[in-house]
């Protein structure tokens, strides 16, 4: 159907405009539902760890689903690798895959599979992406996050840009080599189909949508939205405050006996754009903290998306007003080889919160506290009532948000890249399904910091581990020595702080990058998360809130 | 059930009463909705129909075998923030349920949001020692000291209702129930509930969640039932008086009170309720239902002649884990306000006009162009036959408030129209793609159904965007929810946890909670009910090592031969299958919860909905023609009046097809044909492209 208010064939008028805008919205949302009722595995169906993008034929960002912040601007450096090497002249029905940090990936748990889309006229015109976190990567771990880890080989398979599939039908025997690799080569596999499922359907609805109104003004819509996106970006830097800023955010360590792992950042905001410069940070060191390129500059572009407009489009448009410059041996963007698997978590939050806390000078009224750590602990053993084995991840007693301007933080919404993403399981069925038993499972009193607007609390659980047996512990995190930042005067989150108490009261305060920590049948994991930061000077809070919070039991 | 049936759907403007006499002739009247105690329009709605039907109230209520109603009472308290002085009684140790919110947080990049107040808050969950493990043994016996302590902070904060919420307690609901009892003794006045009476299945958060939101809204509820029983019965009613709850069957009040939670979608499902109906009689099996209002558009599936239902609905952010029908709810209708957005494009929406101020045609304060505005200026609406005449349209206004818009984006009056429209159009068509795709449907297979007051206008264009081929709309689509509620059946819904992973194993385990809750549902529905029950299963079940269970219809599967385990997981794989593409025939499957459905099928009345008199007279005779802006020029466009067209009509698109309470716009290609029961069959041209 020919449109009579839009008089050339290419340019968008307002109205078609708005519709494709929505379009692309619907496009990656369709493919987000797409891919969870497809996938195989818990780590994509319950914590809806992947993320789905649609990029222009130059490989910019043009619309992205709001799943993990996490991946938010990440995507477009994998299709770059992807047209820099085996997709320079992709044709139709190309599946194009990648995971290795080098060459766009983040960590190689996250597989990115990018397919091209042709116009009618075969001119190429966008790529839809779909990455997707695996549950298995290989590597000398299960589970892809070894503390141990010295280097990437040691952290699972590496794939740079592949051509998975052609014509439209992905290659079996790649695949199958992929899924042999994995300790769990059925869910790999269900999964790499459901990512490909997805990305191809993102293609089908593009193509529906050059059938209506022609490839050409479908691109030009892009192209439109992108500078649209660019010019409110603009509009709300114009009311921020020019001059530069340094900050840093430090991780507790690398689990090698270095403390204090440092990021620093300078942000310079002016002449409408904002310089971040991360070539300050400490050197790379030996553990998972390194950051890759494409997490690093994803962990900018959240920086700069939180303190924009919530629903500012988080695309090329806005990432764009971002000159960042990083150097290469620094924890924020490792030289090729160097081990990277928890840098989504950490180094990742440490890159946003230096880089938020220095940006957070020009636009004081729009910044938020620091949002919780993540501390991760696994536990495999034996299960008496079963009498097989388990391997039991915690999601349990979650971080605090951080407070803002506009109140107080979220109670156990988690961290700065999962923002309330992440869904804990029920305790009912942990201990229905796990030999636990959770005594205590409630919000940590005390652990939000204090200010104006108080942190949200973290979660606390204490858990009797009931395993036949000794049962043994990884964990892999941050934030048991350094709590997340307060805001404008506001006082940071608490710490983490993990104790295991064995039957015989001996008690021992669980590092956060840990492996084979023995754990003896009846002990008890005592978990007090760490809160978000506050906002504003604690003087300024309004005593009837402090009452409230005392009655409540929110502060200890 | 002999006389009359009348149907009562309480909307935000109007309260819409429909009654079908013996012979099945049906009639509509409206009434202004009373938001301060619904119940005085709906009483002043059944005067109207008793008015067009030239009987007295008394004399009315006294011929009507039964009344369904459709409240939104428990809905706006939730919306509104304003239901009763709840106290919990909570496990010690885990009092913090509802406010952890299983650690989600909507709208993701939203940072400076302040988290919701719990509906409960902390100082008022009262911890109580006590605890049972997974199985149902007990840990920690209940402590008679901690109870009192708890039941006496509860009286000393003034609850007026109590949720009695324990970890295990669908496994064995005796903690609870001892705790309930001592609240009663000592707060008779109190609403009492609990978690395994609400909800007795595992997963703590839906469960503490849904059983909160009971007491939340279970005394307003009551109250507000109490109160239109009274009147109905003073007003000379003694038949049954029935609610649609969430799920879209019927209950009698007293169970509607005790699950007032599961009210919280009575407001829309009547109108799913009538697809329901409209699907079963033959037009088409599988819906999409339109129902476009001032301020929102909701849109729900029916395949095969069933609503679609799921369990994962939260209403003003609360989660609410029974059974209920699934709706996707859009911020977009007749009143969503057109504006210039970011960057100078074209935005419908989110902010409404509603009905105060209203859309600027109204003349009573609003200014802002309005969807409603766009059908007018284009032609589409009758300014003097909005609402059956009682609402006069001004299209000055309309048109210069759709100027002052189009002056920002240098657009005319009529373009600007036109694009909002468009907007709007393809927002409603990505809400039925992303709610059909959830499902895992293709919609281009469903017919549309429209209907609401507004739906009529844009339903071809829709179904043009999404690629549907066919449109219906009832003369009645302004009353259909309330014709709805009268055309579905006595429904009680009962679930159980069962998590046991032998049950697939073991023919009388499989059997037992199934049998359990089937001699539950009928022994409840005997004090209400005592014609033939229909009995319809089904289950959650997963592969033993999946976290997620899936809904597995079981009315297929023979349940009186032997070997029910395997039918059962063959059941589960095929289903699996149909949702995934792949199952595993070698892997454990687990029975994690079993669902019952008690029907009692409500006899049907087959109503000629179609012949409905439209409240008002339309005033005289329609012109033949209406000048009307369509694809970008001004065109005559016959006129059709819907009341009058007679059975097999046909009409070529382009056409309005209009009544007193709904108007059909058919674009050019579309054939539309008059059907029975007063149900215009749309066949669409084309589709995309």
């Amino acid at each position: 159907m020919t449109d009579p208010t839009t008089p050339d064939p290419v340019t968008p008028d307002p109205v078609t405009l708005a519709v494709l805008q929505a379009r692309f919205t619907a496009i990656v949302e369709e493919m987000g539902e797409a891919l969870l009722r497809t996938a195989y595995s818990q780590i994509l169906n319950a914590s809806r760890d992947f993320s789905i993008a649609l990029c222009d034929a130059g490989a910019r960002l043009v619309a992205q689903a709001d799943h993990l912040p996490v991946h938010v601007g990440a995507m477009p450096y994998a299709v770059r690798a992807v047209l820099d090497g085996v997709g320079a002249r992709p044709r139709p029905g190309d599946i194009f895959l990648v995971n290795d940090p080098w060459h766009g990936g983040s960590h190689l748990p996250d597989m990115t599979v990018v397919v091209p889309v042709f116009g009618e006229d075969g001119t190429l015109r966008f790529w839809s992406v779909v990455r997707a976190h695996m549950s298995d990567i290989g590597g000398a771990t299960h589970g892809a996050y070894n503390a141990a880890a010295t280097d990437i080989w040691q952290e699972g398979i590496r794939v740079p840009p592949i051509r998975l599939g052609e014509d439209g039908v992905v290659r079996e025997d790649l695949l199958a080599m992929l899924a042999a690799n994995t300790r769990l080569p059925r869910d790999f596999r269900g999964d790499m189909l459901a990512a490909v499922g997805a990305a191809r359907l993102g293609g089908k609805r593009l193509g529906e949508a050059f059938a209506r109104h022609g490839a050409a003004r479908v691109s030009a819509a892009g192209e439109a939205i992108l500078a649209l996106s660019e010019e409110r970006a603009r509009a709300i830097l114009a009311t921020w405050r020019e001059g530069t800023w340094r900050a840093e955010a430090r991780l507790d360590d690398d689990g090698r006996g270095n403390d204090d792992v440092t990021i620093r950042a300078a942000v310079t905001v002016g002449g409408g754009r904002v310089a971040v410069d991360l070539s300050e940070s400490d050197p790379q060191v030996a553990s998972f903290v390194n950051s890759s390129y494409a997490n690093m500059r994803s962990a900018v572009a959240i920086a700069f998306a939180y303190l924009l407009d919530p629903d500012i489009p988080k695309n090329d448009g806005v990432f764009r007003l971002l000159d960042v410059t990083a150097r290469q041996g620094t924890v924020a963007w490792a030289a090729e080889g160097a081990p990277v698997t928890l840098c989504t978590n950490h180094s990742g939050q440490e890159i946003l919160e230096a880089v938020l806390l220095a940006m957070a000078n020009a636009c004081p009224e729009r910044a938020m506290a620091g949002w919780g750590k993540r501390f991760r602990i696994a536990i495999t053993g034996r299960d008496p009532r079963r009498g097989r084995p388990f391997v039991w991840h915690l999601f349990h007693a979650r971080p605090g948000g951080g407070a803002s301007p506009a109140g107080d933080g979220w109670p156990c919404a988690g961290e700065w890249g999962v923002v309330g993403g992440i869904k804990f399981g029920s305790v009912e069925m942990a201990e229905a399904r796990f030999p636990l038993f959770f005594e205590r499972h409630e919000i940590h009193p005390g652990s939000g910091g204090d200010g104006t607007h108080r942190g949200g609390p973290g979660g606390l659980a204490t858990i009797r581990v009931e395993s036949e047996g000794p049962s043994v512990g990884n964990t892999a995190g941050d934030g048991a020595r350094h709590g997340v930042t307060g805001m404008a005067g506001g006082a940071p989150g608490a710490p983490h702080r993990y104790v295991l108490r064995a039957p015989d009261g001996t008690e021992r305060v669980l590092r956060t990058k840990e492996t084979g920590i023995p754990i003896p049948a009846g002990a008890v994991l005592d978990l007090r998360a760490g809160g978000g930061g506050g906002w504003g000077p604690p003087e300024g809070r309004d005593p009837a809130a402090r009452r409230r919070d005392a009655e409540e039991g929110f502060t200890a | 059930m002999s006389g009359y049936l009348i149907g009562v759907d309480v909307g935000g403007t109007f309260t819409d009463v429909v009654g079908i006499a013996p012979d099945g002739g049906t009639t509509l009247a409206k009434a202004p909705s009373t938001p301060a105690d619904q119940s005085e329009g709906v009483l002043a709605g059944i005067a109207r129909l008793a008015e067009m039907l030239g009987l007295g109230t008394a004399d009315l209520l006294a011929r009507t075998g039964r009344i369904v109603h459709g409240t939104t009472v428990a809905t706006n308290a939730l919306l509104e923030h304003r239901g009763a002085r709840v106290a919990m009684l909570t496990t010690e140790g885990h009092r913090d349920v509802i406010e952890m919110r299983e650690g989600m947080k909507p709208d993701r990049y939203d940072l400076r949001a302040a988290p919701p107040a719990p509906l409960v808050p902390r100082a008022r969950r009262l911890p109580v020692r006590e605890r049972l493990r997974d199985d149902g043994r007990v840990e920690t016996a209940l402590d008679p000291d901690s109870l009192a302590a708890a039941v006496a902070a509860a009286r000393a904060a003034g609850a007026e209702a109590v949720a009695v919420c324990f970890l295990h307690a669908w496994r064995d609901p005796t903690h609870e129930r001892a705790a309930a009892e001592a609240v009663r003794a000592a707060m008779p006045d109190a609403f009492v509930t609990t978690s395994a009476e609400v909800l007795p299945q595992i997963k703590e958060f839906e469960r503490f969640s849904t059983t909160a939101v009971n007491a939340y809204v279970g005394p307003l509820v009551s109250r507000y039932l109490d109160r239109l029983g009274g009147r109905l019965a003073a007003a000379g009613f003694a038949g049954p008086l029935f609610v649609i709850l969430s799920h879209g069957g019927v209950a009698p009040v007293a169970e509607a009170a005790r699950l007032a939670a599961g009210t919280a979608l009575s407001g829309p499902a009547g109108g799913v309720a009538a697809a329901v109906a409209i699907a079963r009689s033959g037009a088409a099996r599988d819906l999409v239902t339109f129902d476009m209002g001032g301020t929102s558009t909701d849109i729900a599936l029916v395949e095969g002649g069933e609503a679609a239902l799921g369990r994962g609905r939260a209403v003003g952010g609360e989660r609410i884990a029974l059974e209920s029908l699934d709706i996707v709810t859009l911020g977009a209708g007749g009143g969503s306000i057109g504006h210039v957005g970011p960057g100078g494009t074209l935005q419908v929406g989110p902010r409404s006009a509603g009905a105060v101020p209203g859309p600027a045609a109204y003349g009573t304060g609003g200014t802002e162009p309005t969807v409603t505005d766009a059908n007018l200026v284009l032609g589409y609406l009758d300014p003097a036959r909005f609402l059956g005449g009682r609402r006069r349209l001004d299209p000055a206004a309309a048109r210069a408030a759709l100027a002052r818009l189009g002056g920002a984006l240098g657009l005319s009056a009529e373009a600007t129209a036109a694009g909002m429209l468009r907007v709007a159009n393809a927002r409603m068509a990505d809400g039925i793609r992303i709610a059909t795709v959830r499902r895992g449907v293709d919609p281009r297979g469903f017919a549309l159904l429209s209907f609401g007051g507004a739906a009529g206008l844009h339903a071809t264009a829709v179904a043009r965007e999404i690629g549907i081929g066919r449109v219906l709309v009832p003369l009645f689509a302004a009353g259909l929810s309330a014709w709805g509620m009268l055309h579905t059946d006595l429904r009680y819904e009962l679930s159980r946890s069962v998590l046991d992973e032998g049950t697939l194993r073991d023919e009388a385990a499989l059997r037992a909670p199934f049998d359990a809750l089937e001699a539950e549902a009928r022994d409840r529905l005997r004090g209400w009910w005592s014609g033939e029950v229909a009995i319809r299963r089904r289950a959650d079940m997963r592969y033993g090592e999946q976290v997620f269970e899936i809904d597995v219809p079981l009315d297929g599967v023979d349940w009186d031969s032997p070997g029910l385990p395997a039918r059962v997981a063959a059941a589960f794989h095929a289903r699996h299958r149909a949702l995934f593409t792949y199952d595993l025939p070698g892997e454990a499957v687990v029975l994690v919860n079993a669902r019952l459905a008690a029907v009692g099928r409500l006899p049907a009345r087959p109503s000629r909905a179609g012949r409905a008199g439209g409240g008002a007279a339309g005033g005289g005779a329609a012109p033949a023609t209406r000048p009307v802006h369509l694809e970008g020029t001004t065109r005559a466009v016959p006129l059709h009046d819907f009341a009058a067209l007679p059975e097999g009509a046909a009409i070529a698109g382009p056409a309005i097809v209009e009544s007193d309470t709904t108007t059909v716009l058919l674009l050019p290609g579309d054939m539309a044909v008059m059907g029975p029961d007063g149900l215009l069959d749309v066949a669409v041209a084309g589709g995309p492209g």
